[in-house]
């Protein structure tokens, strides 16, 4: 499956997209990602007590914001993107 | 002792005499500052039916409550006129330094009046005001003017200016102050040059006190803590500025591409985000007086053929010349964004004409000897040529200088403007975030994102989370943020504040500045005081009503999250008259009038 990375995530991993194993949700997908880029990209991605997705994390599979598929329990396909973002705004 | 100096300037253009008036308090009382009082002496004294370019249009300057203070980013001001662009009000916001130097001289205000018959600029130190000549400056660039009027009255004057444009009456026009930041949308630079006002320049060596020093202290601190805190407000904004928000619109399937008639989605958008722009062309950031947001950005094209140096682009600007042309090409955007503060227009309205304008080529509307070269999507010297030329007042530059919508009728297809109220719609597809489409709709000064920016729930889950596919709960949570940012607007402080801030930190600043003791709940009433101020106000101009171009409420989009959806306005319009407390043809009732102390007759709004 493929993720996307966007401003400071870019930073972190150092590219702009990576293929990765096809993970069966959010959840697992957030710890893999810091099983992979370190205790950085797990600062964003959980908070501080590790319950719960960061403050600093948007994530959007196929476009749709995680908030609006069942936000860490949503499920993934092999097929689906996943783009992720800091909070990040503007006008 | 207030925030308020208590004092504006009267200005005849016509009669050459400059007036000091007391600030009308009640009216400050009641409609805050900037946008709200300058609305509110705006309708006191101008007939709505007034020719937009004519001398009986008023031009105001207004600064708020908080401009000059050390609120959160409070550097704003508000020039306010009848829009030639929309036939709206106009009320067109900015920041950088010039408005807090005009309180620092002593005024909270500027009303000019009529028209004089030469050019002229006002000079303004601290209380010596005169109406100077500016034949030397007519026809000068934003920059050049600035210089100039710097070297002849001094380095620390702050100036707002007209360019070319302004005099040349482009609808799109915008007053430039500090030679970046924009007064930009509607034409309030082509009513300033309908006035023969080149510039006005301003120098202060005073202070803007406040009503409860310590408590406004300790609600500043909070405030500037919060922000600082804030993901958004401490380093996102300062690392990338707003044209981050290109690749997370664009994945979200929002990001309108070539004038919207190809979806919402482009896939070569990455090369014109903020990230792209960090990383090739960015010099430094930039804030306006204090600011700790800093989204500013210094930018330069080092070489090849849009080889520049200016600032930008932000988000929109990037977006109008970015994907809606077709564009991926991130200098070409920037030279085009930088010649636009140059000759002082609008970059939103004037890369989505030329877009429209690309699209009516395309659809064989727009003959190839008008423009003199074919006019395709996707070509990046087309942005930069035409900018010039709408800049120099040349060849097709002429009709381009009229808008998207004025332009696309002149070529009978008036459809294919993507405007509200005749003006130009930004950047976010209301087919893929339906609170958006709804505040096109119903923005007081036609299509426009920073009426209620619905963007930040729907897409950026700020301050919560709401889905962009759904209509419900719209219209009641775009009222709100209609309300709130009239509110902002009217204080003279920056609306990315509320990035980090909420009403409760944004009223204790308000409270303190003036010394009231009023609930958030009835200074939040002002903001709403302002938006039904300005209903009127259109009403009686005669705008036309609210909807938006056929495209969105017709053609479904062709891919994306949001792939078979159409803009569903008509789902949440009436709900939201109901919620304003209007009738279902968007008139304000008398129970509403009342509950606002808005008394309203025939052509004129009455005191509260």
């Amino acid at each position: 499956m493929k993720v996307k990375f966007f401003a400071t995530y870019r930073e972190i991993t150092k590219c702009k997209e990576a293929y990765i194993p096809t993970q069966p949700d959010v959840w697992s997908l957030l710890h893999y990602l810091s099983g992979v880029y370190g205790p950085e990209m797990k600062a964003k991605l959980f908070t501080a007590d590790g319950n719960d997705i960061g403050q600093d994390a948007i994530l959007l599979i196929n476009g749709r914001n995680i908030a609006h598929l069942g936000g860490k329990n949503a499920p993934i396909l092999d097929t689906d993107t996943i783009s992720l973002f800091p909070m990040v705004a503007g006008g | 002792m207030t925030s308020w100096i208590g004092t504006i300037l009267r200005v005849d253009l016509a009669a050459g005499t400059i007036k000091k008036e007391p600030l009308n308090m009640k009216d400050a009382h009641d409609y805050v500052g900037a946008r709200g009082l300058g609305t509110k002496y705006f309708c006191d004294e101008v007939d709505p039916k007034v020719e937009p370019l004519s001398p009986e249009n008023k031009l105001i300057f207004m600064t708020g409550p908080l401009t000059g203070t050390a609120a959160s980013s409070a550097g704003r001001y508000e020039v306010v006129a009848k829009a030639p662009l929309t036939g709206t009000i106009g009320a067109a916001n900015s920041g950088g330094h010039f408005g807090p130097e005009l309180k620092f001289a002593g005024y909270d205000g500027i009303i000019f009046e009529n028209a004089s018959e030469t050019p002229v600029y006002l000079y303004i130190n601290d209380d010596k005001v005169e109406i100077r000549d500016a034949s030397e400056l007519w026809g000068k660039t934003v920059y050049e003017t600035t210089d100039l009027l710097n070297e002849s009255c001094g380095e620390s004057f702050k100036v707002a200016c007209i360019g070319p444009t302004g005099e040349n009456g482009c609808l799109f026009s915008g007053v430039m102050n500090d030679k970046h930041r924009a007064a930009g949308r509607g034409g309030m630079g082509a009513v300033m040059g309908s006035k023969k006002l080149k510039a006005v320049a301003v120098r202060g060596t005073g202070s803007v006190s406040v009503a409860r020093p310590n408590k406004f202290k300790e609600a500043f601190v909070d405030a500037r803590a919060k922000l600082k805190a804030d993901p958004i407000g401490g380093a996102g904004m300062a690392a990338f500025g707003t044209e981050v928000l290109v690749n997370i619109i664009n994945e979200s399937g929002a990001l309108p591409f070539r004038n919207w008639r190809d979806g919402a989605y482009f896939d070569e958008a990455d090369k014109t985000g903020g990230e792209a722009l960090a990383d090739q062309y960015l010099v430094k950031n930039k804030g306006c007086f204090g600011c700790s947001i800093c989204c500013g950005r210094v930018t330069r094209v080092p070489d090849g053929p849009f080889k520049s140096v200016g600032e930008g682009p932000e988000y929109e600007a990037g977006w109008s010349y970015g994907a809606d042309c077709g564009i991926s090409d991130l200098a070409a955007i920037c030279k085009a964004n930088f010649l636009c503060n140059e000759y002082g227009m609008d970059p939103i309205t004037l890369g989505a004409t030329i877009a429209c304008a690309m699209e009516l080529y395309e659809a064989g509307a727009l003959p190839q000897e008008d423009v003199g070269f074919p006019l395709r999507f996707g070509d990046p010297h087309a942005i930069v040529d035409l900018t010039l030329a709408v800049g120099k007042n040349e060849g097709f530059g002429k009709t381009l200088a009229l808008g998207s919508y004025r332009m696309a009728e002149k070529y009978g297809r008036p459809e294919l403007s993507m405007s509200v109220k005749k003006q130009e719609m930004p950047a976010y597809d209301g087919r893929a975030i339906q609170g958006m489409a709804l505040e096109y709709a119903t923005s007081n000064r036609g299509g426009c994102h920073v009426r209620g920016y619905l963007t930040s729930p729907e897409i950026l889950g700020v301050p919560l989370k709401t889905d962009p596919m759904v209509t419900e709960g719209k219209p009641a949570l775009l009222k709100t943020f209609q309300d709130l940012t009239a509110l902002i607007d009217s204080l003279g402080i920056c609306l990315f504040t509320t990035f980090g801030l909420g009403l409760p930190e944004i009223a204790a600043q308000y409270r303190e500045a003036i010394g009231s003791d009023e609930s958030d709940e009835e200074i939040l009433l002002k903001g709403e005081r302002c938006w039904n101020l300005e209903k009127h106000f259109n009403i009686a101009a005669g705008v036309e009503k609210d909807t938006l171009p056929p495209r969105l409420l017709r053609e479904k989009l062709p891919s994306g999250p949001a792939a078979g959806k159409v803009a569903e306005l008509y789902d949440m319009l009436g709900e939201y008259y109901s919620v304003r407390g209007w009738d279902q043809d968007g008139v304000p009732t008398d129970d509403k009038n009342a509950e606002l102390g808005i008394k309203y007759e025939s052509k004129i709004l009455c005191d509260i």
